[in-house]
């Protein structure tokens, strides 16, 4: 937030960043991982709180787990599309995924999807090329 | 109050006893993590280890504080990350070899080593890469782990709580903890590579056994399938005087008569096709040919060690309970377990099924004649469950 003030004082706009994981561990290393690359970090421990904070904050893009207790990942999708909120630019990360759940998050048109484990790069890239653009 | 020195050499002897009485090595490498966390007070400690099914590496284990810490089995490495790179080609040897490890503070250091500079631009690339590496991985330090020149695993060490310094002391004892895990992993990976192989083995050893039963069906056109269910039904009977505890049987007992029952009959491979296939009764010579097939088939398998049980399945399966049979006259309770289930299962299936000659007779008339002979024939124990499983429709 203190972060997120002090850019707008100097007239400068950060991304926003939702980062939606059921495991507190990732939340907290991708929190820090992205603030530290000048960027406002959100984070949700699962669908029902990601939706609340996708209507609040707008955010640019958002990292979506897939594997969640409480309203997984595809059904976060669902009801984004549902509500017209499919605009909002998702990467999917997951771990092993059948075929089936690929499928229906690309018909939900998200942007992009990253396997556990992943190359740190890789998703650093994928992040920065959606914010830039 | 400064805290108390540790003694490396005892904190290495126990974490080598450690891996004696651990055979998994993540949790052995989890252990280690957890007390050089707590032992030397380093904020964060995490290990990457090699994955030979990807044949990359993963950051899979890591302790600290929360925040320090980094999520087990999230991050991966390929062959070019600066850090992988760094350990595996020899022409950066000289750089970490010296201290065991690289250490965040010393690259600035290395930078204007000159033989760095005489490296090239390449080099000089690679360290700031790598020094650009170790913040995101919140780690200071990072010591390499091989087994024979094989980088297995890289320990990741994070600040230490009170901020100072790493001592050469401390990183020989992190490279010394590093090739204990390296060891460990190897071991589990060796152990694991045996038992696959063991298991590629037993299942080519199968399929050969199968393949032999087959061979006698295409000679003996009469029994088609016989073998098979010769084979299900003694398994069957098998596994019910096991449930019923009508007999203890020995280990692996039914591994072998699993086999034996696909191979009971493969002495017939030396018994002329004419015989086998006639359709007339046989003559007296044809008859002792004929009944050779179960010492012909115990020949054949001779030569195999740890088939003694098979064998007895094999030879002894026309033997009867009151002397009567063949090869040797076996009587009662000396013709071997697996050779009386056998026979029960034979008798059973050659009544049940057609012949060109003659129709098969129906189950319940077959058990009920299977019954009269129990005690001649027949061992109690095996017709007995063979009586249960028909009874409850099993057969």
């Amino acid at each position: 937030m203190l972060l997120n003030e002090v850019a707008e004082s100097v007239g400068v706009c950060m991304p926003k960043l939702l980062i939606v994981d059921d495991e507190s561990d990732i939340r907290e290393f991708a929190r820090k991982f992205f603030l530290k690359r000048k960027i406002d970090v959100f984070v949700a421990s699962g669908g029902r709180q990601a939706l609340e904070i996708i209507s609040s904050e707008k955010p640019d893009l958002i990292l979506l787990d897939v594997r969640m207790e409480e309203m997984n990942g595809i059904e976060v999708l669902r009801e984004l599309h549902k509500n017209g909120n499919a605009c909002a630019k998702v990467i999917m990360v997951s771990g092993v995924e059948d075929e089936e759940t690929i499928k229906e998050a690309n018909a939900l048109g998200v942007i992009g999807y990253i396997h556990k484990p992943f190359i740190l790069e890789e998703l650093e890239k994928l992040v920065f090329n959606q914010l830039n653009r | 109050m400064s805290p108390p020195k540790i003694d490396y050499k005892r904190e290495l002897e126990s974490a080598s006893k450690g891996m004696i009485l651990i055979h998994d090595p993540r949790l052995l490498i989890k252990l280690i993590v957890r007390s050089l966390v707590q032992k030397v007070r380093i904020q964060h400690a995490g290990m990457i280890l090699y994955d030979p099914d990807k044949d990359s590496y993963v950051l899979s284990i890591s302790r600290g504080t929360i925040g320090e810490r980094i999520p087990e089995d999230l991050i991966r490495f390929n062959k070019t990350n600066p850090l992988i790179k760094l350990f595996i080609q020899k022409e950066y040897k000289y750089i970490f070899e010296n201290r065991n490890a690289i250490v965040a503070e010393d690259i600035n250091k290395l930078l204007w080593k000159e033989s760095v500079i005489s490296n090239g631009n390449g080099t000089k690339q690679l360290l700031h890469s790598v020094s650009a590496q170790l913040p995101k991985l919140n780690a200071v330090a990072c010591v390499p782990a091989y087994y024979q020149h094989m980088l297995l695993a890289i320990l990741l060490i994070g600040e230490k709580q009170d901020g100072s310094r790493f001592g050469q002391e401390e990183l020989d004892f992190f490279s010394a903890l590093a090739s204990d895990v390296a060891m460990a992993i190897r071991n589990a990976q060796l152990f694991e590579y045996l038992k696959r192989e063991a298991e590629r083995n037993r299942n080519l050893f199968i399929q050969t056994t199968i393949a032999l039963g087959s061979a006698i069906e295409a000679k003996d056109t009469y029994t088609h399938g016989h073998t098979e269910r010769v084979t299900k039904y003694a398994l069957a009977i098998g596994r019910q005087m096991e449930a019923s505890q009508a007999y203890t049987f020995p280990y692996k007992f039914f591994e072998n008569l699993y086999i034996a029952g696909l191979l009971h009959d493969i002495g017939k491979i030396g018994v002329p096709e004419t015989i086998l296939s006639k359709q007339d009764k046989l003559t007296p010579e044809e008859y002792e040919i004929m009944k050779s097939h179960t010492t012909r088939g115990a020949e054949i398998l001779s030569s195999l060690s740890g088939f003694e049980e098979v064998i007895n399945g094999v030879k002894y399966h026309h033997e009867r309970y009151d002397g009567r049979g063949y090869p040797e006259g076996l009587k009662g309770e000396d013709v071997p377990m697996i050779a009386a289930i056998i026979a029960v299962a034979d008798t059973f299936d050659a009544m049940t099924t057609d012949r060109p000659y003659r129709k098969g007779m129906s189950k319940d008339k077959a058990i009920l004649e299977i019954k009269d002979c129990i005690n001649k024939q027949f061992n109690r124990k095996p017709v007995d469950a063979l009586i249960d499983l028909f009874h409850r429709d099993e057969l």
